[in-house]
């Protein structure tokens, strides 16, 4: 019997992250978010994404903040690895105690930490990475801000259906979890609509050659390739086709790519003049739909680079923001989901697309637009030809 | 497609010969194996990029003073961290170059964190066609640099009364000890020798390449499997075999899967492993009794 109070005590001290304190992480001044996303590593040039989400933070607190507390963020670093993205999530919610979480670029990544997440029952806004697993089925406490793969992937073969005569696609991707987000979807579109893929191949990450995949294309000269690859390797690709006489070949890329810096890195307009990229923005990257946006993140962050990526986190950031004004002062996690839960059509003025999460769907973007260089310059497209 | 498989191969393939002969120098002469020599690949690259970028120089003298540089920094992990260490246990020594490799991916990281960086190409001459076969300057350039350097190399080891040094250390330390050699300070021109031949194959794969602090961990286990296939410790076999791995990468992916081109390495290790432990050239461990 003298072991029975230290039994209910290991006992609930087992049992207390599912019993998380409604108002854990907050005060009367602040909510405190755990922003985690990839800050170093090779695909650090993902985390651009939380940097804008976090200068979107800093305007709302410029301007009073949400019922007079402020968007405090509170960053870890996840390099797009598993373990130390799992590291990042227990320390923000057992040791920095804080009330929600928003952010995660890398699928591979927040797919491994939805679990630990669920359980432990605080709000999680994903904000960048795409991976339908990670919010279907749907958790109650976890919100996909950002088209989902499945969304993309459709979006990328319509894309590539809507060009007139495109009867023979391949597909080239990098063999994870992000890239089959993309490329599964797209190759269900495909064979709904009576196209079969005429390759599936593979370039891993890190590989500084796309050779033998090029020359496999060679043979059989598709009329649209569909790539899901990161972008070093997207360059090293569109520099490989155009090498071996393909460079007239549509690419079709990912979210994961954008046009800007694909040009900047392969050095030479001739090399992306035929390469288009998922483009969930309202407007071309320079254009004045996204003037606001750009000059608030400069703001905050004067040095910081823009890319396509530094966008992409605000419009859950606008959602965040409704769904805390509509819970009130009186906030706890409880209320917080459940303002999220009502979020409906929202026009967050950075996605091409709507924001709607309902208690049974939390992928909250369906659509996308796409972006390809017209006379050289990007310019955002709803179809083959149309202009959005 | 064979002869363009075989020609893209061949430049791979001198790149993953270059780091797996740097790799080599310092195992046949110090018995280490450098953990961090894929990040010595990557500062050399770095190192280039910076003088070329940043400061506007031409590639070739940009070139020649990152490989000295890197040359100075192996020379300098000698003489500063591995020799106060020479009595204690081997595995420190491997320890060591980990820390090294982690210390220089760390700082690249600090500095270039969230960039994939192009490196302006060397010669960007429009692709020549031959048929079905197409000759670019990189891959022309990249294999007639490292067939010079290996002329060089090993006509210095063969020819030269360097060589005829490098090849008594070899032997026996304790024997070229006694005919007057330093070993110590051979040890750490072996270092800096190996540090710099890393850092021209940096060089050459990154104006194909892109530059990202993460660049070195994929050629450092290229050069495990070309050293490997080659036989531990011969100077020859780490050239045939990266040669030999960048051809295999390059045909499996064609003709088989392109999902093999990156476990080739993988693969070439457990099968000379099993097959032919020391390798195409490597020397059969004897013990006498």
């Amino acid at each position: 019997m003298k072991r029975l109070p230290t039994f209910l005590a290991a006992t609930a001290l087992l049992a207390a992250p599912a019993l998380a304190d409604e108002t854990t992480g907050l005060t009367d001044d602040a909510i405190t978010i755990g922003v985690m996303g990839p800050f170093s590593g090779n695909a650090s040039s993902y985390s651009k994404a939380e940097i804008g989400l976090m200068a979107f933070y800093d305007m709302i607190n410029e301007a009073g903040g949400v019922h007079g507390r402020k968007l405090v963020a509170v960053q870890e670093d996840t390099g797009c690895d598993t373990a130390k993205g799992l590291a990042a999530a227990k320390k923000l919610i057992f040791q920095d105690e804080v009330f929600m979480l928003q952010g995660n670029s890398c699928s591979g990544v927040a797919v491994a930490l939805r679990p630990e997440i669920e359980e432990a029952g605080l709000p999680w806004i994903v904000a960048h990475a795409v991976s339908d697993t990670i919010s279907d089925p749907v958790a109650a406490n976890i919100f996909h801000g950002v088209p989902t793969g499945n969304a993309n992937g459709r979006a990328m073969a319509e894309f590539v259906l809507s060009r007139p005569d495109t009867k023979k696609v391949a597909i080239i991707e990098h063999s994870n979890d992000w890239a089959h987000s993309y490329s599964n979807p797209a190759q269900a579109y495909l064979k709904e609509h009576g196209v079969e893929p005429t390759e599936v191949l593979t370039m891993e990450r890190g590989q500084t050659d796309a050779t033998a995949q090029v020359l496999k294309m060679r043979a059989d000269r598709p009329d649209f390739i569909i790539a899901a690859l990161y972008e070093a390797e997207t360059a090293i690709f569109l520099r490989d086709l155009k090498k071996y006489g393909l460079g007239d070949i549509p690419v079709m890329g990912t979210a994961g790519t954008d046009l800007e810096n694909t040009l900047k890195r392969v050095g030479d307009l001739e090399t992306v003049k035929n390469y288009y990229v998922i483009h969930p923005y309202v407007d071309n990257l320079d254009g004045p739909g996204m003037q606001k946006w750009a000059d608030m993140i400069h703001k905050y962050y004067p040095d910081e680079e823009l890319t396509n990526f530094s966008y992409i986190a605000i419009g859950s950031g606008v959602a965040l923001v409704k769904a805390l004004e509509a819970a009130g002062p009186d906030l706890t996690r409880s209320k917080l989901i459940a303002e999220l839960d009502k979020i409906s059509d929202l026009d967050t003025g950075v996605l091409s697309a709507p924001i709607t999460w309902t208690a049974d769907d939390h992928q909250g973007v369906k659509g996308s637009a796409v972006s390809g260089f017209v006379d050289g310059k990007p310019t955002v497209l709803k179809a083959w030809g149309q202009p959005y | 497609m064979l002869m363009q498989l075989t020609l893209s191969g061949a430049s791979q393939g001198a790149i993953y010969a270059l780091v797996a002969l740097s790799l080599t120098v310092v195992y046949r002469s110090t018995t280490v194996v450098n953990f961090g020599h894929g990040d010595l690949v990557m500062s050399g690259a770095f190192v280039a990029y910076v003088l070329v970028v940043g400061l506007g120089l031409a590639f070739l003298p940009a070139a020649v003073i990152a490989v000295v540089a890197m040359f100075g920094l192996g020379v300098c992990f000698s003489r500063g961290l591995i020799r106060p260490i020479r009595g204690g246990p081997h595995i420190g020594f491997a320890l060591m170059s980990i820390a090294l490799g982690y210390t220089l991916r760390g700082i690249a990281r600090t500095v270039w964190g969230r960039e994939v960086l192009p490196m302006p190409r060397v010669f960007d001459i429009e692709p020549i066609f031959l048929g079905d076969v197409v000759l670019t300057g990189d891959a022309l350039f990249t294999i007639a640099t490292v067939a010079v350097l290996l002329g060089l190399f090993f006509a210095m080891l063969t020819f030269t009364d360097i060589g005829k040094m490098v090849q008594a250390v070899y032997q026996s330390e304790r024997g070229a000890r006694l005919v007057g050699i330093n070993v110590s300070r051979f040890h750490d021109l072996s270092w800096g020798t190996g540090a710099a031949l890393g850092a021209v194959g940096g060089i050459l794969i990154a104006p194909v390449s892109f530059l990202h602090p993460d660049l070195g961990a994929s050629f450092l286990i290229k050069g495990f499997a070309a050293m490997t296939l080659g036989g531990f410790g011969s100077l020859g076999g780490a050239v045939l075999g990266g040669v030999v791995l960048g051809l295999a990468e390059q045909y499996a992916g064609a003709y088989i899967d392109t999902a093999l081109i990156d476990i080739t390495a993988y693969l070439l290790i457990i099968l000379v492993l099993l097959v032919r432990p020391r390798g195409l050239f490597g020397r059969k461990a004897v013990v006498k009794v």
